[in-house]
């Protein structure tokens, strides 16, 4: 038995399929970057046409080919997409047919089976296809020859300018309407200063062409419209006081035409953040605002920015305060569930006209974030959340004013729908994201993001046995802010396997744990908080429970095996059970609660990682650590990744931690005087203020890496990230030590309890 | 002693009224017989360049019940400081202030001359006048820019602290606020929905102050809460020049077939809901501006389909006006409202087709407003017309007074019956009301909100004593007309009329009664109680009454031998009456089937508020005769004066007419006006046209003018007002059921009187 052991531990080092004791080793995180684990089709040029794991990642590496055998792993089987992902070499081709497969409409792709020159085989449903003559034609080198070279069959991600049978309608110009609420709490919040201010420095930088229309719409009490026709030496606002059955004031001239009237738009835009300012309205009329703009958007479709600071209180969707604030730390939380349907309603209502509704929600008292939420969840929008909110705080001001500016020019795709197609045997079921399901594997996404992602479960109904691979395709199709129709298609490829160990060893434990957060929500709302977290905890134990049946070898009373490729899942379920969206125990708004849910549900996989686990290095000697080169041959230095625990900080060093949107740059007081002065340009320790937000660029090496290292961080983001930077010993410390989730907070376990907690449970 | 019609005349010069009786019946019965009734044209603000500044509070009759005006008919003793009323007969000190009174010094109140006289109240608050644009956009480009034009032509005529308001609508209705800085701003209503005044009032936050946190530095100083929407001019001028030249036209599609959305009813409800509640009885005026008929919500006259017509006399007769009714009583109510506040409306029409002025009326009828009908903003009868609202007197003020309450007095033998005019009953009981109404009664008091100099009330009374006992001979009645109103300079003025007529004994000397018969007034008091039954009566029963009061009089007062009808002989101050009423029977004021209910509604508030000339007018249009042969005269209007070598001008108020006879037609073609030779031929045809302009520069409202020939399409409108003397239609017929005397529509003058006699002198009729 023990040799035989030996041997296996032999075996499964020779495989990388080590075992990883987790009470044994706290030092769980590898000090490098994480990687998505490597599909192998067992063909190399397969392999490097096969999709990125930044597009489309699937929570095992291989299949298992049977459900029984899934069962058996208690592994969840899932995908993640990030469809429209801001790709930097993405093939692009125009071509009279686009070649699919006549029975299940599957693109072409590189892991179609070329059964001779003229047919191809599908992977999705097997049906042979005939190949159209012009495919043989290379649109790009000019030339026939053989199929393999088109970029199709080259690159799993590629996009199709689409001929006109795409299309529904003309494609429409990219139409951008923004709602201001102008309540008082929204007028003293000052944000109002800020979004003009940068509306106004980007209006030119709009995505769109010369048919670009923009408009906005204010709203409190009443509805404030801005007619901007032309031959007005002013804008002239409309205010309706009817919010009770809307209507517009005029049928024309609200959504203007950019380039012809932006001298009125600019005019606007300077005057509107002081214009309310001795209005003290304490009402907020979100609902009718969101009507009229549905009534204004109608014949376009586009894209609504709305801009909420007070809990929406009059008209058709009003909302009464539902949150008890001494109930913020209880073990159950109420109210994660929309109070009424008005929101989601009148998105689906959107949705069926093209409009999608972003919210930027800048509050500094309870806004429903539940209810509201509904109008970007079910029209495909974004949420973006600045709680408690004044522009006079530096760094919030700082951080809105960067997610905006970066929400305003980035890629969009209008009157857009998603498909995901998937080989038979294979079944999708679950969605989670902001769409509508318009059919069983049809997703109505009136806008599409760049920085949007959804998760899709996946069972298997058939076996497998007698396939070597599957397939998932997600076809976009969206109208381009220029007016262009176009296609694009990810198509992911991943092998079949037989055992229960392959399956383990195959899994993809940081899609798992993007995966199970997103199955976490939905059972917060249809069930309970204290339900989700159960589930959570209960994911760990099954698996490593269902691991140590595949090794069939006992384990030590003091040790608690994990295989390498799922070390982290207990870490990452650890923090996801102290995160903003599941923690329970401390005190947390509901608001914020719900927007860390829906975070959950949309964020692309690598920011969600870093939400629930954010990064920490030591930055204090950069200079001394390994460096690679980017594009531009700068150096980049390499420090580790540190586990977030107190244990990994020490008192003469500086410790940079990234939570994706935000950046802290912890201080010790030890930390040399030359890191003070030359990295940080303080003169002494104490010169660090509170307000620090920003490194100057000073000419030497320390200040220069420190940069490097802090804009390599931010160019993976899409918008580079704030940052403070704090004194060990001021009162902003707690902001860094909050995170320190490998710690005990409060009354929830640190990571080292809940390894032994789930010892206990292992079976 | 002068004629009576000298003393007409200098009555009317100087207290602006004409009696239809100027000496008084004695006794109830007689009274009745006289078949008109005994009353009086009466112009409350008529121009007097000659009025003495007086800037006390009148001195009033001690008893509570009487409270009438020292006057010049007022017993004085100089002596005891002691003034007897001239109506209760109370023996009033006077105020310490007259302390130095006597026969010689008198005050202006006193003196004969002055039994018209003016009162301005010092202490009384100066208020601004209010003027309210509303602005119809649903026209074309052309209408609206010159509409545009003339508003922004009248910010310059109207006094510089007079407060302006502006409200636009088409399918929405807006509410523009004023004084903006670097956006302009209006509240926009829906066009469907009615609102009440307390409705608009929270919806604009009107009355609701903003309350700023302290910390947000120093108060802000108290904004009037309309202050948004009514500023003065002085201060929004220009903004207001800007904002009405990008004034657009109503932005909202209008499908092929169908008539713009127009909220013609919301607007106005609107624009009187917000002078309700911001300026309740102070002086303020509602201009509307009018390109069509309201098509949608409260006030609605027809609907939006161009395939069905607006409601014709015929399709209201045969009940066929599907949104009459509601219509009406929306803007009867809306009438109601503002002349309760003390506001007026007026009604700038212009289009080709109807407007709904028909069911609008009242507010202008009730209000005092003006009621102007146009085909075109862009024609100079609007734009002269509406120059001419802002006309100005000798000492450059405004001839509009806003706000007026009349009060009548009079002696005990008399009772007031009622009043027709632009007014409203104030309904103010009083033992001088009497129990049979003419017109509005059961009142002493009438509002007037609005007023200029030409408007006239007319006024009944009925004389009180039974035959029995009879007011003695040689006593004089008496009557003062109270007129408190806002002076366009904003100051609170009393302009107190009084007047006595003798009584006489109409059993024994009813030539005394008759002597004193001033037709003219008659015949305009007729047409108004004409056209105020034919306003809910139907027109034929109207014209019975008509005929039936006519032949009455000749019966009371010709000179005949029964059943001899070429006996009848009428004195000569009776003997243009039954002219009169010829022309009023045959006159659109009655004859309503030639016009629009619309033209029907605009004539007859004509009507109901000149003076006697131009009613008169009105009535019986005047014909002037051109030739070679010497100046121009009055001919008949009758055919008869329609002659080659002539040329007419014939003024029926609302049209100016030049005719020109066949051969001047013809050397006007051959342009013998333009050789030297033929300057007398260029003078007669400029001497009517001359003449017509001095009629256009001063009418209210610029008349239409127009110039025609013999055999011109224009033509029609001479020969329909002339008396068809010549016509081969001269015959004619009488009958009708009951064996009432009625007269077919159009015969002749001639064949009128020869019938009028017939039944006068007839012993059965
Ligand atoms: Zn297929
Ligand atoms: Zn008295």
């Amino acid at each position: 038995y023990q040799q035989n052991s030996v041997t296996q531990s032999g075996f499964n080092k020779l495989w990388g399929h080590d075992h990883f004791d987790l009470l044994q080793n706290p030092n769980v995180l590898p000090p490098e970057k994480v990687a998505p684990p490597k599909v192998y089709l067992g063909n190399e040029l397969l392999d490097s046409a096969n999709c990125s794991p930044e597009v489309f990642r699937c929570t095992m590496t291989k299949i298992p080919e049977s459900n029984s055998l899934l069962q058996k792993s208690r592994l969840p089987l899932g995908i993640l997409i990030h469809p429209f992902k801001d790709l930097t070499h993405l093939p692009v081709i125009q071509c009279n047919v686009i070649v699919r497969c006549r029975a299940c409409r599957t693109y072409i792709n590189p892991f179609v089976y070329f059964i001779d020159t003229k047919r191809w085989k599908c992977n999705l449903c097997y049906r042979v296809n005939e190949l159209p003559e012009e495919f043989q034609f290379d649109p790009v080198s000019k030339t026939y020859g053989d199929p393999t070279r088109r970029p199709e069959i080259k690159s799993s991600t590629i996009e199709y300018i689409a001929p006109a049978e795409y299309m529904l309608r003309p494609p429409q110009p990219a139409v951008y309407l923004f709602l201001f609420d102008i309540s008082r709490l929204a007028i003293e919040s000052g944000y109002l200063q800020s979004a003009c201010a940068v509306l106004l420095e980007e209006l030119k930088s709009l995505p769109g062409d010369a048919r670009t229309q923009v408009g906005i719409l204010a709203y409190d009490s009443a509805l404030h419209f801005f007619g901007l026709g032309e031959g007005l030496s002013q804008p002239h606002e409309m205010t309706v006081l009817e919010i009770d059955d809307i209507f517009l004031p005029c049928p024309d001239n609200l959504l203007v035409n950019l380039k012809d009237r932006i001298d009125l738009l600019t005019d606007l835009l300077t005057q509107l953040p002081t214009r309310y300012n001795n209005s003290y309205d304490n009402n907020s009329a979100l609902g009718a605002a969101l009507q009229a703009a549905h009534k204004m958007m109608g014949a376009t479709g586009g894209r609504v920015s709305v801009f909420q600071a007070s809990l929406p209180n009059v008209g058709p969707g009003a909302l009464v305060p539902r949150e008890d604030p001494s109930q913020r730390a209880s073990t159950e939380v109420q109210h994660l569930n929309p109070a009424n349907d008005f929101y989601k309603r009148l998105a689906l209502e959107c949705s069926g006209q093209q409009i999608a509704v972003d919210l930027f929600v800048l509050n500094s008292q309870y806004v429903d974030m539940a209810t509201i939420s509904g109008i970007s969840r079910f029209s495909g929008g974004c949420i973006h959340h600045f709680p408690l909110f004044k522009a006079s705080r530096v760094l919030q001001n700082e951080r809105f004013e960067r997610c905006f500016r970066r929400y305003l020019v980035r890629k969009i795709g209008f009157e857009a729908v998603m498909r995901i197609r998937c080989t038979r045997g294979l079944s999708i079921h679950t969605f989670h994201g902001n769409f509508f399901v318009r059919s069983t594997d049809l997703l109505s996404l009136p806008n599409v993001s760049p920085d949007a992602a959804f998760g899709m479960q996946v069972s298997i109904d058939e076996t497998l046995s007698d396939v070597q691979s599957v397939c998932f395709q997600a076809a976009l199709l969206y109208t381009s802010s220029k007016g262009e129709r176009r296609i694009r298609v990810h198509t992911l490829c991943l092998p079949v396997c037989a055992t229960l160990s392959d399956v383990i060893n195959a899994a993809d434990q940081q899609c798992i744990v993007g995966l199970l957060a997103k199955m976490a929500v939905d059972r917060s709302m249809q069930s309970s908080l204290s339900d989700a977290r159960e589930a959570f905890i209960n994911v760990a134990i099954d698996i490593l429970s269902s691991y140590k049946m595949s090794l069939n070898m006992a384990e030590g009373p003091t040790s608690l095996l994990a295989p390498p490729c799922l070390r982290l899942l207990p870490l990452y379920i650890s923090a996801l059970l102290k995160s903003t969206a599941f923690r329970t125990g401390t005190c947390t708004r509901l608001d914020d609660r719900v927007k860390a849910m829906i975070d959950m549900k949309t964020k692309p996989l690598g920011h969600l990682i870093q939400m629930i686990y954010p990064d920490l290095y030591p930055v204090h000697n950069l200079e001394e650590q390994p460096i690679v080169l980017n594009s531009e041959e700068e150096p980049i230095p390499q420090p580790p990744h540190l586990q977030l625990t107190a244990r990994c900080l020490d008192s003469k060093g500086a410790f940079l931690m990234d939570t994706g949107e935000h950046m802290i740059l912890l201080v010790a007081p030890g930390v040399s005087p030359m890191f003070l002065s030359e990295a940080l340009g303080v003169r002494d320790y104490m010169s660090i203020t509170d307000e620090m937000y920003e490194l100057p660029v000073l000419d030497n090496l320390h200040n220069q890496r420190l940069h490097q290292f802090i804009n390599f961080l931010n160019d993976e983001k899409p918008a580079a990230a704030t940052l403070h930077v704090i004194r060990d010993n001021s009162p902003n410390r707690i902001e860094f030590y909050e995170r320190l989730i490998e710690d005990r907070v409060e009354n929830a376990l640190s990571y080292h309890e809940f390894m032994q907690h789930l010892k206990t449970q292992v079976k | 002693m002068a004629t009576y019609e000298e003393y007409i005349q200098q009555n009317e010069d100087r207290d602006g009224i004409r009696f239809t009786w100027n000496v008084w019946p004695s006794s109830r019965i007689e009274a009745t017989r006289l078949v008109v009734p005994l009353g009086c044209l009466y112009q409350p603000i008529k121009e007097r360049q000659d009025l003495p500044p007086i800037q006390y509070d009148p001195v009033l009759c001690t008893r509570n019940n009487c409270r009438a005006i020292l006057n010049p008919l007022c017993q004085v003793d100089y002596r005891a400081k002691l003034w007897v009323c001239n109506f209760c007969f109370q023996r009033n000190p006077f105020p310490p202030q007259y302390a130095a009174i006597s026969e010689q010094h008198q005050p202006a109140e006193l003196m004969p001359m002055f039994s018209t006289i003016e009162y301005t109240i010092t202490r009384a608050q100066c208020l601004p006048p209010i003027y309210l644009l509303v602005v119809d956009t649903c026209m074309d480009e052309e209408e609206l820019g010159a509409l545009k034009d003339s508003l922004q032509m009248s910010l310059s005529l109207l006094p510089p602290t007079a407060l302006i308001g502006l409200i636009t609508f088409g399918k929405m209705v807006q509410v523009h606020e004023l004084g903006t800085e670097g956006c302009s701003k209006s509240y926009v209503f829906r066009g469907t929905k009615d609102l009440t005044a307390k409705q608009i009032q929270e919806m604009l936050g009107i009355g609701k102050v903003a309350v700023a946190q302290p910390q947000r530095g120093a108060p802000q100083a108290p904004i009037p809460p309309a202050s948004r929407f009514l500023q003065p001019i002085s201060k929004c001028d220009m903004s207001l020049t800007d904002l009405i030249g990008e004034l657009q036209r109503d932005p909202w599609p209008v499908g092929q077939g169908k008539r713009p959305l127009r909220s013609t009813g919301a607007a106005l409800s609107i624009a009187i809901g917000l002078l309700e509640c911001t300026y309740a009885n102070t002086g303020a005026r509602v201009m509307m501006f009018l390109g069509g008929p309201c098509s949608q919500g409260p006030g609605q006259v027809v609907n939006d389909d161009l395939k069905q017509p607006i409601r014709s006399h015929h399709d209201i007769q045969k009940d066929n006006a599907k949104y009459m009714k509601k219509a009406i009583k929306h803007y009867e109510g809306l009438a109601m409202r503002a002349a309760t506040n003390g506001h007026c409306v007026d009604i700038y029409s212009c289009a080709l087709d109807q407007t709904g002025l028909m069911e609008m009326k009242q507010c202008c009828n009730s209000t005092g407003g003006h009621m102007v009908m146009g085909d075109s903003f862009n024609s100079s009868l609007f734009k002269q017309t509406f120059q001419r609202v802002f006309a100005r007197d000798a000492k450059n003020e405004l001839k509009m007074a806003f706000n007026a309450t009349l009060e009548v007095k009079c002696s005990r033998e008399l009772k007031v019956q009622g009043g027709i005019g632009s007014c409203v009953s104030l309904n103010v009981k009083s033992p001088l009301v009497s129990d049979t109404e003419i017109g509005m009664g059961n009142t002493v008091q009438w509002k007037m909100c609005t007023l200029t100099p030409s408007a006239t009330i007319a006024l009944f009374f009925e004389v009180v004593n039974q035959h029995s006992a009879p007011i003695p001979q040689g006593g004089r009645g008496c009557i003062q007309f109270i007129t408190q109103y806002q002076h366009s300079s904003g100051q609170r003025r009393i302009r107190v009329t009084t007047i006595a007529r003798n009584w006489a004994d109409a059993t024994a000397n009813i030539h005394h009664i008759s002597a004193g018969f001033d037709q003219e007034a008659a015949a305009v008091l007729m047409a108004r109680m004409a056209v105020y039954r034919a306003e809910t009566d139907e027109s034929p029963d109207v014209l019975r009454w008509v005929d039936r009061m006519l032949i009455r009089l000749c019966q009371k007062f010709g000179e005949y031998n029964k059943d001899d009808p070429n006996s009848f002989r009428l004195s000569e101050n009776f003997s243009l009456y039954p002219q009169f009423m010829y022309h009023l029977r045959r006159s659109q004021f009655l004859q309503v089937f030639n016009n629009s209910p619309d033209e029907t509604s605009f004539y007859r508030h004509m009507l109901m508020r000149e003076d006697l000339t131009q009613s008169l007018i009105m009535i019986q249009p005047i014909l002037y005769s051109y030739s070679f042969n010497g100046p121009p005269e009055p001919v008949l209007l009758d055919t008869s004066s329609i002659q080659p070598d002539r040329i007419l001008l014939m003024d029926t108020f609302f049209q100016i007419l030049i005719f020109h006879g066949e051969t001047i037609a013809q050397w006007r073609n051959l342009k013998y006006q333009d050789m030297p030779e033929y300057e007398n031929f260029r003078q007669l045809l400029q001497a009517p046209v001359d003449d017509a302009q001095e009629i256009l520069q001063t009418r209210f409202p610029m008349p239409r003018y127009i110039d025609t020939e013999q055999g011109g399409s224009q033509a029609r409108f001479l020969l329909s007002k002339v008396n068809p003397s010549q016509t081969h239609n001269n015959m004619y017929a009488y009958g009708g059921d009951g064996g009432a005397p009625v007269l077919t529509d159009d015969v002749s003058l001639q064949v009128f009187m020869d019938h009028l006699k017939k039944l006068a002198v007839s012993s059965t009729a």
